[in-house]
């Protein structure tokens, strides 16, 4: 079991390590990454998250109780970026490892639904205003 | 008036205070991380103190009504929780990770 808020960059080999385990045969991870989505502030190049770190480790804790008890995974990861991310930066990974591919796809599921729902984690746009072509000089102004 | 010919109050006065802590959307609309709220001997409730601070900050009064709050932090169960002097209240807003 592995929770993880951190400034650090996330790795997705380092999560699929957390999962080892020889009695496990079904592993699925699940990674969100910022996107340059297009806001009415310009295109977003990093995405600002902050956290209420002690309650949020405990909803986090409570998330890997929760896939283990419902999915039966044997093992799972919950790891959150904080602080500035950038666009093509990984900001979320979450993962189970149990016993077959079924369940697996169902706790990932559900951890990174709850994640959004019950986990003190916020985030800020960062976006860049768009560049507005020049407009050219009118010819027929200029006589 | 009373027999001393003091006037009397109408509450105690704040003898103590609540640390109340103030997450994205609530934060922008106070326009402050934190908050060192005073209150009397007995503390105040939850519900007391988010009344207080829409009157204070009338921006962050819509916002309030979709927060979960966390006393010391603990998720708050109640409205009518007491926090006396000393605690922490964490005002949170609707979540956004991912």
């Amino acid at each position: 079991m592995s929770v993880r808020l951190s400034p650090r960059p996330l790795s997705v080999a380092s999560a699929f390590r957390e999962l080892e385990d020889p009695k496990l045969g079904g592993v699925v991870l699940f990674a969100g990454r910022v996107r340059a989505d297009p806001t009415a502030m310009g295109t977003v190049t990093a995405l600002l998250y902050e956290t209420h770190r002690a309650p949020a480790l405990v909803a986090l804790r409570r998330l890997e109780a929760e896939a283990r008890r419902k999915f039966g995974a044997g093992r799972s990861v919950a790891w959150h970026r904080v602080g500035r991310v950038r666009v093509g930066e990984i900001a979320v990974i979450v993962g189970a490892a149990c016993g077959h591919r079924s369940e697996a796809f169902a706790a990932t599921r559900y951890l990174i639904d709850r994640l959004k729902q019950t986990v003190p984690v916020w985030k800020e746009v960062r976006a860049r205003p768009e560049r507005r072509p020049r407009p050219r000089p009118n010819p027929r102004r200029a006589r | 008036m009373t027999a001393t010919g003091a006037t009397p109050r109408r509450s105690a006065p704040p003898t103590g205070r609540v640390r109340v802590l103030l997450f994205s959307t609530a934060r922008t609309a106070v326009g402050s991380r934190s908050l060192s709220w005073p209150v009397g001997p007995d503390g105040t409730t939850v519900r007391e103190l988010a009344a207080g601070l829409a009157r204070a900050h009338p921006r962050v009064a819509p916002i309030l009504g979709h927060c979960r709050y966390f006393h010391d932090d603990v998720l708050v169960k109640g409205l009518d929780e007491r926090l006396p002097p000393g605690a922490e209240l964490a005002i949170h807003p609707p979540y956004g990770g991912g």
